[in-house]
């Protein structure tokens, strides 16, 4: 089929097929043989894809009168790729990142030279609500606290790749970056073969090795679970498939028990001692003695098993500190103050909005800037100031100057657009990518793709999954 | 094993033996209700009161109509025991535990789930493509039965699997023969009319051993051997007993415990029961009492069983 003719490029955007005058080298293979297919032929394969993760379960609930409807998260069949040159630099820049996180976080929660030596000011630490005072001082096995990320990339109009923000607490998705591998296995087997693509599916299995490592010293044998709030969480499938893949135990939190400072899991035959906890549960909601006293889904007594190292909780306690969108700002100082490096993956400028002089250019050049609340994830709480009413930035306005620490602002940018199968022909969409990566005492491993996310609906740029979004199958080629 | 998946994998088994009941019958009760002939009209009574939640007014109102009998039956959401809604549990168990049951196990339960929720089911029951319908239901829930088999891992998680399907499995044929028998004023030793008994007999899918079995018999008490005390009949009483009793030592063996004890000896009085209960002594008088008693027994067991190994929230 005429594939390029309907290919509507936007200009001024990086676009990761065409770039302008002809398909980039690495799109070639999978251009051409996309080429071979008839509009019916991958409508079929694109059912095919939907029948898959409806029949695996991978679905989420929408609630509407009292029957809930299953959805699948939509999937996109043209996969985004990669080469592996680009891969190599995004590799070595988030495993630079991370080494300064981590470094961070050991640092904040403890002697806190960062603070004294004024490269962070103190007063944003001190403003922080996820500074958990509660962790301050517990030593963390190996001086790891970031074991699971996900830092989101994007790529500019410059076709540069740029940090738009660190998932550090316990960020999701990882099983469609499986997941969508596995599914076009089934769609494009020859494709697939054809292109070399690098490997994704052993992220399990390194993962698993990580928990096992986290254990206290001495025991040979230990027991690791994965904490979830349960079946009505979205994330709920991830859960169970990352426990199955690992062969490791899902409980909630009322397997759990805490004894003598010891947890415990509750089983046919007593009661069996737990030694890493892979906790898919916010750090407020773990043990309703130290933090939310209401909360029904963790563990009476938890805090004190970890505090007296009993246990492992992956990932730390506390994090949240560091994936701040305010505190995101100071991560390239965080490197150059660690590591006494330049930062390989650049951050995208933030401007804080307590600083008076920074909130009035903010204001100023409203059309050109996006909002964000410094703690929400998922694309909530956003002003997108070239779509904002003047109604709704009235309102902005006013809850930004009653509680400016709380907002930060970026430059809009265009997010780079790859091809996707909408309504029968190719289309330009807008998408991000998350690339997973996990810290052991042997170092970060990055398994070679993640998550891309793209913004299906025409123009939009918000590519998280409750505003219309979906994902697609990520290639890393050589 | 954790409680609460000892306790999801029990109750998934049991859902999914109760929905291959349900079906056996309900397919057996369709055809046979096409054949207006035999005892004259063949209303849906017996199954709306034995299977649903329906009211007497309810079941009044609907015994006569197949097509309404069949979605009461099997799509209903008014009805807590419909197909549906009992093919939804079996999920929502299968949903929490996930991680332990195979990936093979959840795809067959989960593909069940979506079929039964098909919004063109209702009108393709009431047309001719019915039995076919039924026919597809049952046969998932005989493929769930040997992918369980056999993919899922022996162990303690198995026994707890089995010990739900077969508890579910003796109910249903104590309740089936008592309803049967209630209909019949518990005449045992009357001629035997196999007409009659097709319609249980086929529900157990126990029509063509009988007729091999009992070919010379003309009494109807061959039936009550064959449903509570033939050890060669997959859905007899004794044979699901002597199941629970071999995976209930698969879940006891390796805790030495005075709580496991008595829930043996809680079972031992309840297998002795039909063990060695000569079918003579069952009469028109003794075989009602009889009948409720088993069932008692059974709930009793289940009650200790469920104590001993799922309290954990």
């Amino acid at each position: 089929m005429g594939f390029l003719d309907q290919y509507d490029l936007a200009p001024n955007i990086w676009d990761e097929m065409y770039d302008h005058h002809q398909i980039r080298d690495h799109y070639q293979k999978v251009f051409h043989s996309l080429e071979q297919f008839d509009v019916s032929a991958l409508q079929q394969k694109d059912r095919l894809a939907g029948e898959l993760f409806m029949n695996q379960g991978i679905t989420f609930t929408v609630y509407s009168d009292d029957a809930g409807i299953e959805r699948i998260f939509p999937f996109d069949i043209i996969p985004r790729i990669i080469t592996g040159k680009e891969w190599d630099h995004i590799e070595m820049g988030i495993r630079q990142r991370l080494k300064a996180l981590n470094l961070f976080l050991k640092d904040i929660y403890n002697e806190q030279q960062i603070l004294k030596d004024k490269v962070v000011p103190a007063a944003l630490i001190a403003s922080c609500p996820h500074y958990t005072r509660e962790v301050f001082g517990i030593k963390v096995p190996h001086d790891i606290y970031v074991h699971i990320s996900g830092i989101d990339l994007i790529r500019g109009e410059d076709g540069q790749f740029y940090v738009l923000e660190d998932n550090l607490r316990t960020p999701s998705g990882v099983s469609y970056m499986l997941e969508n591998r596995e599914v076009t296995k089934r769609i494009f087997p020859e494709l697939l073969a054809a292109s070399h693509v690098r490997r994704v599916s052993n992220y399990p299995l390194m993962l698993h090795e990580i928990l096992l490592q986290m254990a206290p010293a001495q025991i040979s044998n230990p027991s690791v679970v994965l904490l979830t709030p349960g079946i009505y969480n979205s994330a709920y499938y991830e859960h169970a498939f990352l426990a199955r893949m690992m062969g490791i135990t899902l409980v909630e939190g009322r397997d759990l028990v805490v004894d003598n400072h010891k947890v415990y899991m509750k089983t046919t035959e007593g009661l069996e001692q737990v030694h890493v906890i892979y906790r898919r549960i916010d750090d407020e909601y773990l043990d309703p003695l130290g933090f939310k006293p209401d909360s029904a889904l963790g563990v009476p007594g938890l805090m004190n098993a970890y505090r007296v190292g009993n246990v492992a909780i992956v990932n730390a306690i506390g994090n949240g500190v560091a994936d701040d969108k305010a505190v995101y700002a100071y991560v390239p100082q965080m490197i150059r103050y660690y590591l006494n490096e330049e930062p390989i993956l650049p951050n995208v400028p933030t401007y804080e909005l307590n600083d008076p002089e920074q909130r009035k250019h903010v204001f100023d050049n409203i059309e050109k800037m996006v909002i964000k609340r410094t703690n929400q994830s998922g694309g909530y709480g956003m002003v997108m100031g070239n779509k904002v009413t003047p109604e709704e930035w009235v309102k902005a306005k006013a809850a930004i100057e009653a509680d400016p620490r709380s907002f930060i602002a970026q430059p809009i940018i265009k997010l780079s657009t790859v091809p996707c199968f909408i309504d029968g022909t190719f289309q330009a969409r807008h998408v991000d990518l998350r690339p997973y990566a996990l810290c052991g005492p042997q170092g970060v491993q990055i398994v070679p793709g993640g998550l891309t996310r793209v913004a299906l609906r025409k123009d939009s740029l918000i590519v998280n999954s409750s505003q219309g979004g979906g994902s697609k199958d990520t290639w890393v080629i050589d | 094993m954790l409680s609460r998946i000892a306790d999801s994998l029990f109750w998934l088994a049991r859902y999914m033996e109760r929905a291959e009941g349900l079906l056996r019958v309900t397919a057996t009760h369709y055809l046979l209700s096409l054949d207006k002939d035999v005892n004259g009209a063949l209303t849906w009574q017996s199954v709306l009161e034995t299977f649903t939640s329906a009211t007497p007014a309810e079941i009044e109102a609907t015994k006569n109509q197949t097509a309404e009998a069949l979605k009461l039956l099997l799509t209903s959401n008014s009805n807590s025991n419909s197909l549906k809604v009992i093919i939804s549990k079996a999920r929502e168990n299968a949903r929490g535990i996930q991680d332990y049951i195979t990936k093979e196990v959840w795809e067959e339960v989960n593909s069940f789930y979506h079929l039964i929720n098909q919004p063109s089911l209702d009108k393709r029951l009431s047309s001719y493509e019915a039995a076919d319908i039924l026919d597809m239901f049952t046969r998932h829930s005989v493929l769930y039965t040997g992918i369980t088999d056999i993919t899922m891992a022996r162990g303690t998680g198995w026994g707890f699997m089995n010990l739900g399907k077969y508890i579910e499995r003796c109910f249903e044929t104590i309740v089936l023969t008592n309803k049967h028998y209630q209909m019949n004023h518990y005449k045992i030793h009357e001629n035997k009319d196999i007409m009659q008994w097709r319609q249980l007999l086929m529900s157990l899918s126990g029509y063509e051993l009988h007729l091999k079995t009992y070919r010379s018999s003309a009494d109807d008490h061959d039936v009550l051997d064959q449903v509570l005390f033939n050890e060669d009949f997959p859905h007899s009483v004794v044979y699901s007993l002597g199941r629970i009793d071999r995976h209930l030592q698969d879940v006891t063996k390796r805790i030495v415990s005075e709580e496991n004890a008595a829930l043996m000896r809680c079972f031992g009085r309840l297998y002795s029961k039909v063990k060695h209960t000569d079918l003579d002594t069952l009469n028109n008088q003794t075989l009602h009492p009889y009948l409720e008693d088993l069932r008692g027994e059974v709930l009793q067991f289940t009650k200790l069983l469920s104590q001993q190994f799922f309290s954990y929230a």
